[in-house]
């Protein structure tokens, strides 16, 4: 496995793929050797995975949308799961590979907040300081070849600031108006930039919710590992909330003339 | 056996630390001023992730730093690097002189010698006596005070032209003229815009936006900065060394 | 294209066309020659540069002049540029599972109805994807670097003599960034009346 995320969430062999449904090119391994490397593991590959999370900014604060679907491989294992969680007073964060470690992360954060209301010192946690604190542990793991196995959407608002940011595996961070994960950057940020790249501070948050929506669909038409069922969190200055999972509208009237989408009659 | 059939042999996997962000950096030191410049697109393969990830910083009055290759990594020795510094001004309450923090990167650098910053380096700004500085360094530590570099994606496009423009390579002089040691600052200027307009045009990697910082040593008149469009002081104070910079768009395909 | 070395550039001016190679003729990492020029005559107003491997370049050479001649007797005229690119490139495709290890370079002038001549310049990989460029084109184991330089120093409607000088610091400005060309450099400026030839000296090194 490798961290592309668009390889992620693929359990199977690299030399062997009995339905030949994603090509995966052979590398070398060129480690060296080690006689006890079989009683050391850490160098893992996701198991449980989720897919893209996108984001973006509107107007009044920061949207984000993601599906409820943890696959296992090929599996669509967990159809219920949240991948958006809330992280202190201001901030969204949402995961896409491995949701283990995603949970892991969510138990740091969760010490972290705790730890920062105790010491009741008139700071608040916001979400550069979460983004911040997120990319160190990253980067961290990365650094004892040991990753936690993510990429992860920071969003939020605080003071009036809107603040959006991602994080991966690597300790690779950016920041920008529009982002997305996985498949979704390369089938939704296209379509984001093209809704988003210079009406961030206009758009308002029905507008916003429009395009995430357009976007979540063209993602659940083109990518097999995602749901028809996603939550958006939104994050402005009266707090955070995040939704109920919503069903995508889909019409698949479309296939019934396209030779090998629709059911064949020859 | 059957040849699909590989669970006999499983082969380990390797995760890999390194990733390339694209992008390119460029330096070029005048007589008494410095100009550190790159551009601000982080890429990963064919991906845009960013079209404004900064890549030139400032260190100190009179001391900016870029860095390319692994952005975490450049993020990361950034912070690295500016940590050192504030460490030496509680230390000697002053800042940390341009030939000083030139050999404490190379420490640094070469402290992670078996599992690199997978960056180089550039590093301008304004040396003890008032000259104008550039110093590169390679991913290791090996480093180089020079007049002029250029690193990162589009180095091949852009080093060789400078070469040309900066060092008067495969040029000669007039009778009885000689080639001059440092260019004036509009000129250095105009070479490191058009460095980058070229290398945006030929490669995939560049592009976005430009960002170049001007170092100016105590006392020196504006010359000519005055007057330009996205010009924005960085400097914490007026009389000493003082740091500008200047934010240009490059195409975005 | 590392086994032998040398690159080759042609670029467009007002009225006329340059095209140029390094001289440089080496075995991997060892320079053999200094004088291997990569640039060949083959009408009056048309030349080739190939870069590559050196075997290729001289069979080419002669598989292009047999071509040029047969058209020339077929048609009873000389060829023209864009004729002659495409000649280029048909003889590349052929080889398209085995191909010939060159990248050429095509510069020429090609006469209007009017009776004017007007510059032409293309290009192609080694199995004979053409690219008909408006400024400057590029091929050899420097490419990079020269892209780099002519998008600096080229722009339009140079002059003959000032075409001359944007070519010739290109090509060794370039080519001394890279380990495997150089060693002086030789120089075609096309006119509508001559041909300019001149053979630059560079870095020895």
């Amino acid at each position: 496995m490798d961290h592309f995320p668009g390889n992620w969430g693929r359990l199977r062999n690299d030399d062997y793929d009995a339905y030949g449904t994603f090509p995966i090119p052979h590398r070398p391994s060129n480690a060296p050797k080690d006689t006890f490397s079989e009683g050391v593991q850490r160098t893992q590959q996701p198991i449980v995975t989720g897919t893209s999370v996108l984001a973006i900014k509107f107007k009044d604060g920061i949207l984000m949308a993601a599906d409820n679907l943890a696959s296992y491989g090929s599996l669509a294992r967990f159809k219920d799961v949240q991948r958006l969680r809330p992280v202190g007073d201001y901030t969204v964060i949402g995961a896409g590979g491995d949701m283990s470690d995603f949970q892991y992360i969510q138990s740091l954060l969760d010490d972290l907040v705790v730890e920062e209301f105790t010491s009741q010192d008139g700071h608040n946690l916001g979400p550069k300081e979460i983004h911040e604190y997120l990319s160190q542990v990253m980067y961290g793991r990365r650094t004892k070849i040991n990753p936690l196995w993510n990429s992860i959407l920071v969003g939020g608002l605080k003071d009036g600031q809107r603040f959006l940011a991602y994080v991966d595996l690597l300790g690779t961070t950016y920041s920008a108006d529009t982002l997305a994960t996985g498949y979704g950057a390369y089938i939704a940020q296209p379509l984001l930039r093209r809704a988003v790249e210079g009406r961030a501070d206009t758009l308002t948050e029905e507008e916003a919710a429009k395009i995430l929506e357009d976007c979540m669909r063209v993602l659940f038409y083109r990518d097999a590992r995602s749901l028809n069922k996603y939550q958006i969190a939104t994050i402005t200055a009266s707090g955070v909330s995040i939704s109920d999972s919503k069903a995508l509208e889909t019409s698949w009237e479309f296939a019934e003339g396209i030779r090998g989408y629709g059911a064949q009659t020859q | 056996m059957n040849p699909m059939n590989t669970a006999s042999h499983p082969q380990q996997r390797q995760f890999n630390p390194y990733t390339e962000n694209g992008g390119t950096i460029l330096a070029i030191a005048g007589l008494d001023f410095s100009v550190i410049a790159g551009d601000t697109r982080q890429s990963e393969g064919y991906n845009i992730q960013t079209r404004y990830a900064p890549k030139v910083f400032r260190l100190t009055d009179r001391a900016v730093l870029a860095v390319n290759g692994f952005a975490a990594d450049g993020n990361m020795f950034v912070k690295k690097v500016k940590q050192r510094l504030e460490w030496y001004r509680h230390a000697h309450a002053k800042d940390m002189p341009l030939h000083a923090i030139a050999r404490l990167i190379q420490t640094m650098l070469y402290a992670r010698r078996f599992f690199p910053y997978y960056v180089y380096n550039i590093l301008g700004g304004i040396e003890d006596d008032g000259s104008g500085a550039v110093y590169s360094f390679d991913p290791v530590g090996s480093y180089e005070r020079e007049t002029c570099r250029a690193a990162g994606a589009a180095q091949s496009l852009v080093q060789p032209f400078l070469d040309n423009q900066i060092y008067f390579k495969n040029q000669q002089p007039a009778l009885g003229t000689s080639h001059p040691a440092h260019l004036p600052l509009p000129q250095v200027l105009r070479l490191v815009i058009d460095s980058f307009t070229g290398a945006t045009e030929r490669h995939i990697e560049v592009g976005d936006g430009l960002e170049m910082f001007v170092v100016l040593a105590k006392g020196h008149d504006l010359a000519g900065l005055e007057g330009i469009a996205g010009l924005q002081e960085m400097s914490t104070k007026s009389d000493g060394e003082r740091i500008f910079v200047i934010r240009r768009e490059l195409k975005k395909d | 294209m590392e086994y032998n070395g040398g690159s080759v550039i042609a670029m467009v001016g007002k009225g006329c066309v340059a095209i140029g190679s390094d001289l440089r003729l080496g075995n991997q990492a060892l320079t053999v020659a200094t004088n291997f020029e990569k640039v060949f005559p083959v009408t009056d107003r048309i030349y080739i540069g190939m870069s590559g491997l050196a075997t290729d370049v001289a069979t080419l050479r002669e598989q292009f002049r047999f071509r040029v001649n047969m058209y020339t007797i077929k048609e009873e005229r000389e060829i023209e540029p864009e004729s002659f690119a495409h000649l280029v490139s048909s003889t590349l495709y052929e080889r398209r599972f085995g191909p010939y290890f060159i990248e050429p370079v095509m510069a020429g002038l090609w006469k209007t109805q009017a009776g004017e001549y007007k510059p032409y310049i293309a290009a192609a990989d080694l199995i004979g994807c053409l690219n008909f460029a408006k400024d400057f084109v590029v091929a050899g184991t420097a490419s990079e670097k020269l892209f780099g330089v002519a998008e600096g120093l080229w722009e339009p409607d140079l002059e003959p003599e000032d075409l001359f000088e944007t070519i010739s610091q290109t090509l060794l400005n370039g080519v001394d960034r890279d380990a495997y060309s150089g060693w002086g450099a030789v120089i075609h400026v096309i006119l509508p009346d001559k041909v300019i030839t001149r053979t630059l000296k560079g870095r020895m090194d």
